[in-house]
């Protein structure tokens, strides 16, 4: 190895490890207890690593049914996310027809409307159709996305025009030249829209807050945030709480960062 | 297929414009028109819902009193849910009222209390109280009167606490104080804290003498006191509270204290943030601090053996005013009028059987919040607590020796939730020197009145 | 400018495809955004029923509002910080992490990690980092003779502590974009720029920064909108406070809504919150994108 790949190496090692710092730091006081946390100078690692905090989250509440629930939540929202975006990006690429900009500006312009804005209407239409603590009222509303339409828009636009005007000599459908050609070779690009939409919907806090009542149809971020309400804030709880949840994701993200990477590359994000 | 979709959409909006439109209740603001059927006339409902926001140790020992009551007889059925913390739980209380979703129980925390009354949504706790001839003789006289508006009982007390000091007795052995008679007014905290404030070589602090949070709910216990008004109209609770008054000598001597302490390097400042102020005490990077009793069973297990545990009274001016004393704190519970009647009847039993001694003695031990039954100290878990924790002795003395009166009932106002958060604000920038307390208090009263005002329109 | 019927025909078409998205966004974004600027017009009493109309009043007010006009200081203050550091980070981390080099993909892994943490579990764990009494950044400062700040009691650092927080946590999704930005870029360019002399901070600023223009304007429009209306990691970390230091537009809408149930004051602001995105939106594709190098 040459001393420039061995800099290289380390520069990376160093900024790694300060980049994942905060949470290295929480997997560490997870398994530290409290009166070990509460020593100063604080402590980078545990002398005495105890399993207590976790069992501590699995006692207080009920992580097991938690993470099931974000997971049928958020998997439904992927589906729902890539069926109504991948369906609109083909019209938005393919499809010739007037008012063709204006609707996508018009889908681009919900990127732009805080939640705040809709959230208590929102509300008040789940409940009306009886949605509150069912997994469609936590999912349909993030089933459109126009932040995936516009990826998917892109990377549609990148497929030859021959295709199409081949498909169409063939007497092939608008429907059936999506179906059989326009997925299939879009699969990069649907993968890192579902990863994202997923990590979105699993992430969120206050609307599935708002709209369940009953604890078993709550989800994980709600439920690590009443870890914290304890009387005094425990961190190694929390901590350990916080890694339950992360767990998932994070093992999502490494089994697809190069997928997101790369269905980002294939000129997405490019004008 | 375009008209379909017009025509859809346009179906869409006035769908949703109507079930807004009935999200909307009925208006009027008193809420004891309500005449109840004879209680031998309503069948109790088969299962009823709670919302509570007890969390940790305090939610396992709500959760006792319910499976204690389920398992007493085979009517009724409670299930609780926890709805996160007395804010949260309001805000989700309020969507829901306007949507029609509430449930039959509610505990809201102390100054919901107006905003419960203004909602119209609550069937008076008096109703049910007055049909059955329920006995409220021997609840504690200070947290029925705080719950009482017109002398009418609006929610059912249930879980109640009061400040007090929080001290380390380890700390006041070292500074040479007499860790038995913990300091009281303003000035002898002040001198304790000088005394008890501990520096190192490099003339970096490593325990402050005295550490509050800058809650809000603490400003409010020192005017009470103080023996002084918050707002007028009796703490508004003679008539509906049109001004707040706190702007006054009483408010500024607390605000001049506050500052002087942390200015003079004895007071530590945590920010608003309570739990960190608790977190300082534990880790003895302050020797003093005050807090709710609700927290004494948490401290005990996390001191446990790091150093002893003192309690005191609540901090009050140097004259030790004879009108002034603590407010209670906590929740209680509400009846909520949208449930059908079997509901209400459902949750009233559930009531009855929380205010039993037995009950009340259990919750005590359970949490370190009060009975509110004064019978419940005759019995036997309640008795045990007190020998193991003498610490609490010092809260129910705190409470039974105020007086009762208009400053000690403690203020009832619509916007009392923002009210507090005002007065946070206010303190935070008297002690980041960016207003003098006289400034400072004005400008949060004057916001506050436009603040009433407005509320008090919205809502006649 | 008539329509024939092959016009409608394509039309008709078109939408069908775009239906399952539009009755969605109708019903979940649109028809909700007008219910609450028809709102933005009225009175309400604290359960949200509408009493009286008011006209302008609740924008009126706004206007004259000092804690209005410190919350949009405090806005601007939190996405001056927050973006273009967050942005300049995650491109100097991206360049590092576009090499070929063995094992490079769990050093991609490790930095883009944030990406799969959400605000609340961020904010967690910020807050034990930033704790006065446990933490342990001001440790670390003080290993190296600085003394840190209370971080979240003064106006200035809470500030920058949540903008710290917001960095971090928006620094996985900048560092994959630009990483996929900079894996778009030919490698003949780069080898042409070479045989030109270029190296080092030259190359960086002739070739990769024109080259990745389109990534990094991608991000300055998603990372401001985003930072305008984060919400999570300030209600855990400072609750708006002190003195409203960190109380941004949205934290005061979420404040006015569910805890003070104002419900018509809350969405005067929140259209106004609205406003500010799309201009701001706008400004940035009518100026800056004019020096976007697009291939």
């Amino acid at each position: 190895m040459s001393i420039r790949t061995v800099l290289t190496y380390a520069l990376l090692a160093v900024a790694s490890i300060v980049v994942a710092f905060p949470l290295l730091l929480a997997l560490s006081y997870s398994f530290m207890s409290e009166s070990e946390i509460a020593t100063f100078p604080p402590p980078l690692l545990t002398t005495r690593p105890t399993l207590d905090n976790y069992a501590g989250v699995l006692d207080t509440i009920p992580i097991g049914r938690y993470l099931l629930n974000s997971f049928v939540v958020s998997t439904a929202v992927v589906f729902g996310q890539l069926i109504t975006a991948s369906l609109a990006a083909y019209a938005f690429s393919f499809l010739a027809f007037r008012g063709r900009q204006l609707l996508f500006f018009v889908f681009l312009s919900t990127l732009m409307i805080p939640w705040e804005a809709t959230i208590i209407p929102n509300y008040i239409t789940i409940r009306t159709i009886g949605w509150l603590d069912t997994y469609q009222g936590l999912a349909v509303p993030f089933m459109a996305t126009a932040f995936g339409t516009f990826l998917l828009r892109q990377a549609f636009l990148q497929i030859p025009r021959e295709l199409w005007d081949a498909a169409r000599i063939d007497g092939a459908s608008s429907l059936r030249f999506f179906v059989s050609t326009v997925i299939p070779l879009s699969r990069p690009i649907l993968g890192t829209v579902a990863i994202y939409g997923f990590l979105s919907t699993y992430n969120q806090y206050f609307w599935p807050l708002l709209i369940t009542n009953q604890t078993l149809m709550r989800t994980t971020q709600v439920g690590i945030a009443q870890l914290r309400f304890e009387e005094t804030l425990r961190f190694g709880l929390v901590m350990a709480g916080v890694i339950m949840v992360a767990v998932p994701t994070l093992a999502l993200l490494v089994l697809g960062q190069r997928q997101l990477v790369r269905g980002l590359t294939a000129g997405a994000v490019k004008g | 297929m375009e008209g379909k979709m017009r025509r859809l959409a346009t179906l869409a909006l006035a769908f949703t414009m109507v079930s807004a439109a009935c999200g909307g209740l009925t208006p009027g603001g008193g809420s004891d028109s309500s005449a109840l059927a004879p209680a031998k006339d309503v069948a109790p409902a088969a299962t009823i819902t709670w919302w509570h926001a007890m969390s940790g140790v305090n939610g396992d020992a709500l959760n006792k009193i319910v499976a204690g009551f389920n398992s007493s007889q085979s009517k009724i059925k409670v299930e609780t849910v926890f709805q996160g913390n007395y804010d949260d739980l309001l805000a989700k209380l309020n969507t829901a009222i306007a949507s029609n979703a509430a449930p039959a129980l509610v505990q809201v925390y102390d100054i919901g209390q107006r905003y419960m009354y203004d909602t119209a949504q609550v069937v008076p706790m008096q109703a049910f109280i007055d049909r059955d001839k329920f006995n409220t003789n021997d609840f504690e006289p200070a947290v029925i009167n705080y719950y009482k508006y017109q002398d009418k009982l609006q929610s059912m007390p249930f879980n109640a606490s009061t400040p007090m000091l929080y001290y380390n007795k380890d700390a006041f052995k070292e500074a040479g104080l007499d860790a038995s008679k913990p300091p009281v007014t303003f000035t002898e905290i002040a001198e304790a804290a000088k005394k008890l404030t501990k520096k190192d070589a490099s003339g970096a602090t490593v325990r402050f003498g005295f550490g509050p949070s800058i809650y809000g709910w603490l400003f409010e216990q020192l005017m009470a006191t103080s023996g002084a008004l918050y707002a007028d109209n009796g703490n508004g609770r003679d008539n509906r509270a049109t001004k707040v008054v706190y702007n006054s000598a009483a408010g500024k001597a607390i605000l001049d204290w506050w500052k002087a302490g942390v200015d003079g390097g004895y007071f530590f400042n945590p920010g608003i943030d309570n739990d960190g102020a608790a977190n300082a005490f534990n880790a003895q990077k302050t020797a003093m601090y005050i807090e709710s009793t609700a927290r004494l069973r948490g401290h005990i297990t996390t001191i446990a053996g790091k150093f002893e545990l003192g309690t005191g009274l609540y901090p009050r001016p140097d004259s030790k005013p004879k009108e002034g004393g603590n407010i209670i704190g906590g929740a209680s519970l509400y009846i909520m009028k949208s449930r059908p009647p079997a509901e209400q009847q459902a949750a009233w039993e559930f009531v009855k059987y929380a205010m039993t001694p037995a009950v009340q003695a259990q919750w005590q031990s359970d949490t370190g919040y009060y009975p509110i039954v004064k019978a419940a100290y005759d019995q036997g878990p309640s008795k045990e607590w007190s020998t193991k924790y003498p610490q609490f002795l010092t809260a129910i003395t705190a409470i039974r020796e105020s007086p009762q009166n208009r400053m000690t009932n403690g203020a009832v106002l619509g916007v009392m939730p923002q009210a507090r958060q005002r007065t946070q604000k206010m303190i935070e920038s008297v002690l980041l020197g960016q207003a003098t307390s006289q400034v400072a208090l004005d400008a949060a009263v004057t916001e506050m009145n436009a603040a009433i005002d407005k509320y008090n329109k919205a809502n006649p | 400018m008539g329509w024939t019927s092959r016009d409608a025909r394509s039309f008709g078409i078109g939408l069908a495809y775009l239906a399952p998205s539009l009755v969605l966004f109708a019903a979940f974004v649109f028809i909700p955004l007008a219910q609450s600027i028809y709102l933005s017009f009225f009175n309400t009493r604290s359960t949200g029923a509408i009493t009286t109309f008011a006209g302008l009043d609740h924008y009126l007010e706004l206007l004259t509002s000092p804690a209005f006009r410190s919350g949009l200081v405090a806005t601007t203050l939190f996405a001056a910080y927050t973006v273009p550091i967050g942005i300049a980070l995650g491109l100097v981390l991206a360049v590092l992490l576009n090499q070929r080099l063995r094992a490079i993909n769990v050093f991609r892994t490790m930095m883009s990690s944030t990406i799969a943490i959400s605000a609340a579990v961020g904010a967690l764990i910020w807050l034990l980092l930033l704790n006065p009494s446990l933490g342990l950044l001001n440790y670390i400062l003080s290993l190296v003779g600085v003394r840190g700040p209370e971080w979240l009691i003064q106006p200035t650092t809470a500030i920058i502590a949540v903008s710290l927080t917001t960095i971090w946590l928006t620094l996985g999704t900048n560092i994959i974009v630009l990483l996929a930005g900079l894996q778009g870029v030919p490698e003949e360019i780069y080898e042409a720029a070479r045989l030109d002399g270029a190296r080092g901070v030259r190359m960086f600023t002739r070739i990769t920064v024109p080259m990745v223009s389109p990534s990094l304007f991608f991000l300055l429009v998603v990372d401001t909108i985003a930072v305008l209306q984060a919400f999570t990691q300030i209600h855990l970390l400072t609750r708006g406070g002190p003195v409203d230091a960190t109380r941004v537009l949205v934290y005061s809408i979420y404040q006015d809504a569910f805890q003070n149930f104002q419900f018509g004051y809350a969405s005067a602001q929140a259209v106004i919150l609205l406003v500010l995105v799309m201009a701001l939106t706008l400004v940035q594709f009518r100026f800056v994108e004019r020096r976007v190098h697009y291939q």
